[in-house]
């Protein structure tokens, strides 16, 4: 149908103005409190995760389905 | 709408231009800001563009007069661009605005001083949100949508009348992030080179002297292009440098810098908690966090599926896919450490059957072959340690710290 196809096209083309992330303006005179900012979001980041830690379900599981084979032959 | 009189249209085109004719000749930005403002729909500018309605010949009252003809230029297109507006001429009200935007900029490159700093600013906002308004109205009307790009070149001349040793130097940071909209809005992200290179490489431009907000925009999208260019250790640089200084209240700004820095962190090994995650509602990344943490390459698998659109629309799919690696050695060394805890002598052996086996368990279905490839890959780019004996199908991993970790550096090309 005429109208169905002219909306679809519409769709296409929209989609051509995206940039879902555009970042949102700054108010022109817009200040923060450089010392507090970010802080806690700059604390959220683990890199000792890495652990040698094997109790966890899935490290268990593995090891029963590793074991497994180990009975059978 | 009420009933206005011609003369009550008369005194209020005449206030405008009162107002805007003083705000220039006593070179008083804030007030003339709010004039140039079409999109911001105040209510002075609703009943100004009525007015003009009622009271048909502005443009004459602005010859005729001394005190405003000089600004004829600039105020007349204005006119019909608040008028357009109005009654939802979009493109027209785009094209009259460009005019008077053109005028204008040719008035400030006179003006020594960086008095009409943020009237500038406003016309370099005005300028891409009524061109964007104007696509869309042509894209639906099925005609050529050329206008955001008019309003890109129009930017470019913005940024070259700020692109000098005066004091009006440090509004081309801002002008450089409405550019970046532009660009990334159009998909010509390429463009972005020029007035990249301008800003870091000018002698002119100090970096740190540009306003705070300006910087945190900046870094955003300079930090994007890197992780679309894969440039992991200057993505991470950036969109930091982004969320460290961002406004702490802004949230939808801040979600938006983790979203990108997410994927470029998990690329260097270092990982969100959960916290994060939830409190900016990035929850798709949690199950690629829980992955990597495990050595879940089916968990990672199902997240890239399950999150395909969001993922391939922001850019990043490829930059989570490529974790799989990561994962990979993640699975590995789960393997040698229960190894160890069952034969510590034997451990640092590892039977690419018994890898196989955990594949199939995670649904992955790899031969020995396969298995030996990625093996090679693993040790290729350092995330294992060893050597392969190629007859037994072992591999046998080093004795001294066999998974090395990333340590903040991105895994090996």
């Amino acid at each position: 149908m005429a109208t169905e196809s002219k909306a679809a096209t519409e769709d296409a083309k929209i989609d051509l103005f995206e940039d879902d992330d555009e970042f949102e303006e700054f108010e022109i005179d817009e200040e923060w409190d450089d010392k507090e900012e970010g802080k806690e979001a700059m604390q959220q980041w683990e890199d000792e995760w890495d652990d040698d830690d094997v109790n966890d379900d899935f490290s268990v599981q593995l090891k029963r389905e590793l074991e497994s084979n180990v009975e059978k032959s | 709408m009420a009933y206005m009189s011609m003369g009550e249209a008369h005194r209020r085109i005449t206030e405008f231009l009162n107002r805007f004719s003083e705000a220039v000749f006593s070179q008083d930005g804030p007030s003339l800001k709010p004039l140039l403002a079409v999109s911001s729909n105040s209510a002075n500018l609703l009943s100004l563009a009525d007015a003009l309605r009622v009271f048909q010949d502005a443009s004459r009252l602005i010859k005729q007069s001394d005190k405003y003809s000089q600004l004829g230029e600039i105020i007349v297109p204005l006119l019909r661009s608040f008028q357009s507006s109005r009654i939802g001429h979009v493109v027209d009200a785009y094209n009259a605005f460009e005019k008077s935007a053109n005028a204008f900029l040719q008035e400030f490159r006179n003006w020594e001083s960086a008095w009409a700093m943020e009237p500038v600013y406003t016309i370099a906002y005005e300028i891409r949100v009524l061109a964007e308004r104007a696509d869309r109205e042509l894209a639906s009307m099925g005609k050529n949508p050329e206008k955001l790009k008019g309003a890109g070149s129009f930017l470019m001349k913005v940024f070259g009348a700020l692109a000098g040793k005066g004091p009006k130097r440090v509004g081309a940071l801002y002008v450089t992030c409405q550019l970046f909209k532009v660009y990334f809005k159009l998909g010509t992200v390429h463009l972005c080179r020029s007035v990249i290179r301008s800003i870091e490489t000018a002698k002119i431009f100090d970096f740190e002297e540009f306003p705070m907000r300006d910087k945190v925009t900046y870094m955003y999208y300079t930090g994007r292009l890197e992780v679309f260019n894969e440039n992991f250790l200057a993505a991470d640089q950036k969109l930091t440098y982004a969320l460290m200084h961002c406004n702490p209240r802004s949230e939808g700004n801040i979600r938006m810098i983790l979203k990108y820095l997410i994927p470029v962190k998990l690329s260097i090994g270092i990982l969100p908690k959960m916290w994060l995650l939830e409190k900016y509602n990035l929850v798709e990344y949690s199950d690629v966090v829980k992955a990597l943490k495990r050595g879940d390459l089916r968990l990672l698998r199902h997240a890239l599926q399950e999150h395909e659109d969001q993922f391939l629309r922001s850019g990043v799919y490829l930059v989570l896919e490529k974790l799989e690696l990561q994962v990979y050695q993640r699975l590995v060394k789960k393997i040698y450490i229960i190894q160890k805890q069952r034969d510590p002598s034997k451990a640092h052996q590892v039977k690419l059957e018994v890898i196989v086996k955990a594949l199939k368990w995670l649904e992955m279905d790899k031969d020995v072959d396969e298995v030996e490839c990625i093996m090679a890959i693993l040790i290729y780019k350092n995330l294992m340690k060893g050597y392969f004996a190629h007859k037994s199908k072992v591999v046998v991993l080093s004795k001294q710290d066999p998974f090395p970790k990333l340590n903040g550096n991105p895994v090996n090309s």
